[in-house]
């Protein structure tokens, strides 16, 4: 002490040194902090490159419901319905739609003002995701910290803060409901472990409110309320029934059910639909389990016990059996909607309904789609399962059910690795971190070895044991050292790939294009945008305009028009009657457009630029879906040999057809790139067939500079003739 | 109720136990009584020596074993391969020869896979997997340590040559990977 008083300097730095536990506490904290940042940092690429704007399709409907909630409140909103789309049917937006991803948004506007910061709602929405994603890293680790260890939670929050799976729909612009939902989804998750493993009320509570916050934000909810009771049954089968698992299931599931049937999108379909029945099976199956623990308690005769036992399972089973047929007869349970069902039976879409079918998201994944949205992760996520297995819990006998069920879903649909990457980053921590542990043991090993034997003293043998054990420790530590550098190697190796995959093909806002020039410059289209504020600026203002489905959000946020048809697909005969008339001849196809009172027609085309997802290419899910209800359409009409060609060697209805003509107006008169025949189409690679179109019930109004959209108008009937 | 509350904690000796158990079991079971009377009170059932299976769950080592391979079969695009039928490799004509040579590595697009390459870098994803599984059993320490060497050498081996591997397939497939 008084050596410390002498030198003030080491003094005050001694004060300042801190114990083991708190420093643990600062590094784990300075952890989270720098993921929370590199979680939202991340996703900025976009934001960066082109400007604070909203990506894709979808999130131009939620944008405009989020514009329409902040200006006119909750009652309106909840109760709007929109004449603008679907002209002439409308669409009842309260009832259609999962409000949480909106209502959050503007939660976060409403604060944001209170505070005095006069942000525009486009901001919030735009930056909404990044924010979600930042706090789904905070979940992860307590998550992670649930399941195993605090370890493994950081290492899990680090793992999910740049896994390209979860930042491909959470990008800053990509204001969709998966933004907000794998957060509802992993914190409703990690509340229900949490409440299994604690058996409180309180944490069964918190995961009802979580389980109604992700049913009011995603149609995915459908994976928890059939994972939790699938998890419930597993765990009766291996025989690890408890109390705090009863009151956990109980308490989340009649709780969640009331509270999910407030929105009005999901109304009756907890005790209506074939979707929901497996949580009220294993509710009852639950009740049926308490029972016979209670009479065992209350009977100490074992064999009597046994007859009752086997009484009763059978009466119950066939109980339930019946009210579930009955149900199914008297169609009070709807069955399994397409959607779902193709989910379990994956080519059931393929034949039945083309319009899941068409969407790119909804196909099978193949492994280099994996690969890139996972990278090591693929080969952490066997090992963490080995993991799990040697120690066997409630919690891991969870993360193991969800890591399965989800990796199958996401093989059966690209769009679902989304809902796989959390228990994959979750699983491939505990590989992580139970590997680093086993090294860092042996690395701490070799101290304590020395020590032991130094004090304790030791007999010959122990000596000449030791003397074996202290050649080898120096390899071992050694390589130890060298494998954890290998760890340490592959880990950067996932950040290097989760950044570039981020930055070269998850950062696009797909209504802005961009392409590399002939001098490796950067080339922007921003056609989409210029047709749409044409739109907005040169037509009059109750205009309705037919395109496909693909582009009717952007057109109603954007170009401020009545649109035929849009993404929200709920009426597949309206789509297949704007269908028929895109692949029928021009007289055919104004007699429909005549009867839906359309003004105008939008074609997108990417001959001139080599645009590949142009309205050719989706010519024919279009006759696959008007023919699928108009079967004046027939599909072979449009190919050659089963081949589907726009040259020369077409089918003449497809060189006559409504799109094509759109499509190539003038076209052939166009020179499109250098060597080649004027009407080339460059996204085809051929030059077109039928160059001298004339149009007779349609007159061209606008097309944007490189060609991408193209928008006619069409001619009222003649006067005389 | 109360009267089962009064019969259970009967302290009785094990034979009056058993008798009463006896009789209990023969008086409550309805289907047996039932199944008395009619088939079998003319009928006479063979003496048969079966027994029921018994169900027990498997162990856990079983079980994981039994995901790795729907793992596999996940991981190397199988339903892809099942839904959309690509071939087994694919092919192209030499333009200057005019002898045909197989593609294994389905090129343009990162979603498509012919079925070869699906399976082959499947089975690299379960190699680093399996890598690290006897990486750490190589570290248990309860073993000898010849076979605590030898799994440690074929974990690293596996995990060194299943990570190259699976670069290589990315790279090809990928013409502009990482920049």
């Amino acid at each position: 002490m008084a050596a410390v008083a002498t030198m003030p300097v080491s003094d005050l730095l001694k004060s300042f040194k801190l114990k083991t536990k708190q420093q643990e506490l600062l590094i784990r904290v300075s952890i989270l902090c720098l993921v929370y940042i590199l979680a939202f940092i991340t996703r900025l690429f976009s934001v960066l490159r082109y400007e604070s704007m909203i990506h894709e399709f979808d999130p131009y409907f939620n944008y405009r419901t989020t514009l329409y909630l902040t200006q006119n409140g909750f009652y309106d909103f909840w109760n709007w319905f929109d004449y603008e789309s679907w002209y002439p049917l409308g669409r009842i937006v309260g009832g259609t739609l999962y409000p949480g991803l909106m209502i959050t948004a503007a939660l976060i506007y409403r604060i944001l003002h209170f505070l005095r910061f006069a942000v525009h709602i486009r901001e919030v929405c735009v930056l909404t995701a990044p924010f979600f994603a930042s706090n789904t890293t905070l979940v992860a680790y307590f998550f992670g910290k649930e399941i195993w260890d605090t370890g493994a939670g950081l290492v899990a929050a680090i793992l999910i803060s740049v896994c390209p799976g979860y930042i491909s729909r959470s990008v800053a612009g990509s204001y969709d409901n998966e933004g907000v939902a794998i957060f509802a989804l992993l914190f409703t998750f990690y509340l229900f472990v949490k409440a299994v493993n604690t058996g409180s009320l309180a944490w069964s509570l918190a995961s009802a409110f979580g389980y109604f916050y992700m049913v009011s934000a995603w149609g995915g909810y459908v994976f928890i309320i059939n994972l939790i009771p699938l998890y419930v049954l597993v765990l009766l089968i291996t025989g690890r029934y408890s109390m705090r698992l009863y009151v956990a299931y109980n308490c989340m599931y009649v709780l969640g059910m009331l509270l999910a049937m407030q929105i009005r999108f999901v109304g009756f379909q907890h005790v209506q639909s074939g979707e929901h029945m497996a949580a009220m099976g294993v509710f009852f199956l639950m009740q049926v389990f308490y029972f016979l623990d209670w009479v065992k308690h209350m009977l100490s005769d074992t064999k009597l016990f046994q007859a009752f036992l086997r009484i009763t399972v059978t009466c119950a089973v066939a109980v339930g059996t019946i009210a579930l047929g009955l149900g199914m007869l008297s169609g009070y349970i709807s069955p399994w909607t397409g959607r779902f069902y193709s989910l379990l039976d994956p080519t059931y879409a393929k034949d039945h309904i083309p319009i899941i079918a068409s969407v790119s998201e909804h196909q099978p994944t193949a492994w280099s789609s994996f690969m890139f949205d996972f990278h090591i992760l693929l080969f952490l996520f066997p090992a963490g399962l080995y993991f799990c297995f040697k120690r066997l819990s409630d919690a891991t006998i969870f993360i193991v059910m969800y890591g399965l069920t989800s990796m199958y879903f996401a093989g059966v649909m690209v769009r679902l690795i989304l809902v796989a990457t959390p228990a994959v980053c979750l699983i491939s921590s505990i590989a992580v971190s139970a590997t680093v542990k086993n090294l860092t043991v042996l690395l701490r090993s070799k101290n304590k070895g020395v020590q032991t034997g130094s004090t304790k003293g030791s007999s010959s043998s122990k000596a000449s044991s030791k003397a074996l054990l202290d050649q080898s420790q120096p390899f071992q530590k050694n390589g130890a050292i060298a494998l954890l550098f290998g760890a340490f190697y592959l880990l950067s190796k996932y950040a290097t790939h989760c950044t570039w995959v981020t930055s070269e093909a998850y950062s696009s806002p797909s209504i802005v294009l961009a392409a590399r020039g002939a001098h490796g410059n950067r080339v922007i289209f921003d056609d989409y945008r210029e047709a749409y504020f044409w739109l907005r600026q040169n037509t009059p203002p109750d205009a309705k305009v037919m395109s496909w489905w693909d582009y009717g959000y952007q057109i109603t946020a954007m170009g401020n028009r009545t649109v035929i048809v849009d993404n929200n697909t709920w009426n597949n005969t309206h789509i297949a009657t704007v269908g028929r008339a895109m692949s029928s001849y021009e007289d055919e196809a104004i007699e429909i457009m005549r009867s839906l009172d359309v003004n105008y027609v939008l074609v997108v085309f990417g001959g001139v630029t080599g645009y590949s997802s142009d309205d050719i290419n989706k010519f024919l899910w279009m006759v696959r879906i008007g023919g699928g209800v108009f079967p004046v359409i027939k599909e072979p009409d449009y190919l050659v040999n089963g081949e589907y060609r726009v040259d020369k060697g077409a089918a003449p209805k497809m060189l006559n057809c409504l799109m094509y003509k759109l499509c190539y107006y003038r076209f052939g008169e166009m020179l499109t790139e250098y060597g080649k025949p004027p009407g080339y189409d460059r996204a085809r690679g051929v030059e077109i067939g039928n160059k001298d179109i004339k149009l007779e019930h349609l007159e061209e109004a606008f097309t944007t500079s490189n060609w991408i959209v193209r928008i006619y108008k069409v001619k009222p009937p003649n006067n005389r003739w | 109720m109360s009267q089962k509350t009064r019969m259970a904690p009967k302290p009785d000796p094990q034979s009056v136990s058993t008798a009463a158990d006896a009789s209990a079991q023969v008086s409550m079971d309805p289907f047996f009584h039932i199944l008395k009377l009619v088939p079998y009170s003319f009928l006479r059932p063979p003496r048969l020596r079966l027994k029921l299976p018994s169900f027990s769950l498997p162990s856990a080592m079983t079980v994981f074993s039994l995901i790795l391979l729907t793992y596999f079969m996940v991981v190397s695009g199988f339903i892809y391969d099942v839904i959309v039928e690509p071939p087994g490799i694919g092919s192209t004509q030499d333009p200057a020869t005019g002898a045909v040579r197989p593609i294994v590595f389905l090129p343009g697009r990162v979603n498509g896979q012919y079925i070869i390459e699906g399976l082959s870098s499947g089975f690299m994803f379960v190699l680093g997997g399996i890598g690290i599984v006897l990486l750490d059993l190589g570290l248990d320490k309860n073993r000898a340590r010849s076979i605590k060497v030898s799994y440690s050498i074929a974990g690293i081996s596996s995990i060194v040559i299943a990570y190259v591997m699976t670069t290589l397939f990315i790279r090809i497939k990928i013409p502009g990977y990482l920049g």
